[in-house]
């Protein structure tokens, strides 16, 4: 039952830094463009069973949400092998990717289409979807009439509910206000409780992420140095900041 | 190769995605304005009009080509390059205008450019329609003929796929395509034929020179079903230099896109 669903084996992950974009666009047709490598992920390694809670820890540029975005399938490794195995559901930035001119609903079936949902089992989540975003009227409204707290709303409400295997959360639930951010904490709680919900969770409040997670990873320039207990985790992490 | 056959996959795997995205395509680009739906059909017409109007009344150069007006044989030509003109553009545009499936969920970048492609191709294909109610109000009907703006509108729609996918990369990459490929985008219009005969031509290197244009090609294709009359198994140069230029351009783009698909993301 408890499988691996996320295997990191040896993950490098480099990014290509020119001097300017148009630089960056000669280095595609010859190699004498000079850039340099800055290396976000060195050699990571780790096994994460279906129903873990994962906390990643490591200070700003540690390479938290690059890991994450190689999990969701938007960035890739230079080196190593990943294994994903499950729907992915990530939070990433979520006042974003919507389609401005539609509505939120008609933002609801789009996005339902695109990651691969039936249409009936969107249909099915719809009402919940509405509901918890708590938009109201404003459902029926083009996105590009809705504030940011809106669509962060809207975008988490999609996420949360669209029945994930694996949740993906980065640092994203401060966008609201503080009543929502409260919500959506209960509401990832309640996800992961029932459906048996992988979790991995980037935040910068080590108490949100002892409340949530079991296990805990900390980064520090792109090197994993520890994995481990939650407890042992924030501690050192706290230690490491003071 | 290995590359190739993966993009031909993710298309298979994603067609579902690919059509419903064509009509949100579609949609994104009319809604909004006032006139809505019929802008995609008003903007090429007043094009059409303006030509006609200058052409058979100021500029004076408007003789019949092979017994068919001037004012007909442009438009059988100025029509799939209001098509290939949108594609140089939206296509390049396509990463870009579609971001968030690039950098917010796991989605085949290379189907971006495709279902930009099929929405354009949904207008295109209305035009063709009106192109050939234009014609039978001139009193000419349709033959087997006009059956070949199929294989001419495939052969564009694929022509156009590979750039789409080729320079929509680039143009994520830097600007600097893009406004390049704008700026030039006037002297592709006048050095492809479309409002002047390049059969006509004699000198040999300008004959090569059109001979290797694909554009030349696809537009003197839907002006053979229109005007000419002939078929394309009739032209098997002109279709080989054709496929000739596709390969090449097909072969560049597997590989720049080996080279540049994992990063895209990261500049995007
Ligand atoms: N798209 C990118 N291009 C270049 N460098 C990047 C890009 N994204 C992240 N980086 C760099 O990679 C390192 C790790 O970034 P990130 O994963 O965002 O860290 P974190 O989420 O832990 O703050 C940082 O030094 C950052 O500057
Ligand atoms: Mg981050």
């Amino acid at each position: 039952m408890n499988e691996n669903v996320i295997v990191f084996k040896n993950v490098t992950k480099k990014y290509r830094l020119f001097n300017s974009r148009r630089a960056r666009l000669l280095s595609v047709f010859t190699r004498r463009i000079k850039y340099i490598t800055k290396v976000a992920v060195d050699n990571v390694s780790f096994k994460i069973k279906r129903g873990e809670t994962v906390a990643i820890l490591g200070k700003n540029g540690a390479g938290k949400s690059t890991i994450l975005k190689i999990i969701t399938g938007v960035a890739f490794q230079n080196e190593g092998e990943v294994e994903v195995k499950g729907r992915v559901s990530a939070l990433l930035e979520l006042a974003t990717g919507f389609e401005e001119n539609f509505t939120g609903r008609e933002n609801i079936y789009l996005k339902g289409d695109l990651l691969g949902i039936p249409k009936d089992e969107i249909k099915e989540l719809e009402k919940q979807i509405v509901e918890f975003a708590e938009l109201e009227e404003y459902i029926d409204q083009p996105i590009k009439t809705y504030s940011s707290g809106m669509r962060a709303r809207l975008g988490f409400a999609i996420y949360i509910n669209i029945e994930p295997e694996i949740l993906i959360v980065d640092e994203v639930l401060s966008v609201g206000d503080k009543e929502f951010e409260k919500k959506c904490l209960k509401r990832v709680n309640e996800v992961i409780e029932k459906n048996n919900v992988t979790l991995l969770f980037v935040t910068h409040s080590t108490e949100t992420a002892k409340k949530f997670c079991k296990r805990g990873i900390i980064l520090n320039q792109g090197k994993l140095t520890f994995d481990g207990d939650i407890d042992k985790a924030v501690e050192l992490y706290d230690n490491s900041i003071n | 190769m290995g590359t190739f056959i993966n993009i031909i996959k993710e298309h298979i795997q994603y067609r579902h995605q690919i059509f419903k995205l064509a009509f949100t395509d579609l949609i994104k680009t009319y809604r909004g304005a006032i006139l809505g739906w019929s802008w995609a059909i008003i903007k090429p017409a007043v094009t059409i009009f303006v030509y006609w109007f200058a052409f058979t009344f100021g500029l004076r150069a408007g003789r019949d080509v092979s017994g068919y007006p001037f004012f007909l044989w442009m438009i059988a030509g100025l029509i799939p390059w209001n098509y290939m003109n949108e594609m140089l553009l939206a296509g390049m545009e396509s990463l870009i205008k579609y971001r968030y499936l690039v950098t917010k969920i796991k989605f085949p970048i290379s189907t971006i450019p495709t279902f930009v492609n099929f929405s354009k191709l949904i207008i295109f294909s209305i035009l063709l329609l009106i192109v050939i109610i234009i014609f039978m109000l001139f009193g000419f009907m349709p033959d087997l003929y006009t059956l070949q703006i199929l294989f001419y509108a495939l052969l564009a729609f694929i022509f156009f796929n590979v750039w789409g996918i080729l320079s929509s990369m680039l143009a994520a990459i830097s600007v600097d395509f893009t406004n390049f490929i704008k700026a030039i985008i006037t002297a592709i219009f006048w050095l492809s034929g479309i409002l002047w005969n390049t059969n006509n031509i004699t000198n040999p290197w300008g004959k090569a020179f059109f001979l290797f244009n694909p554009i030349t090609y696809l537009i003197n294709g839907f002006r053979n079903c229109f005007i000419y009359k002939v078929a394309f198994w009739q032209e098997p140069l002109q279709l080989g230099c054709f496929c000739l230029v596709l390969l090449v351009l097909t072969i560049v783009t597997v590989r720049i896109y080996k080279k540049l698909r994992k990063e895209i993301p990261d500049v995007l």
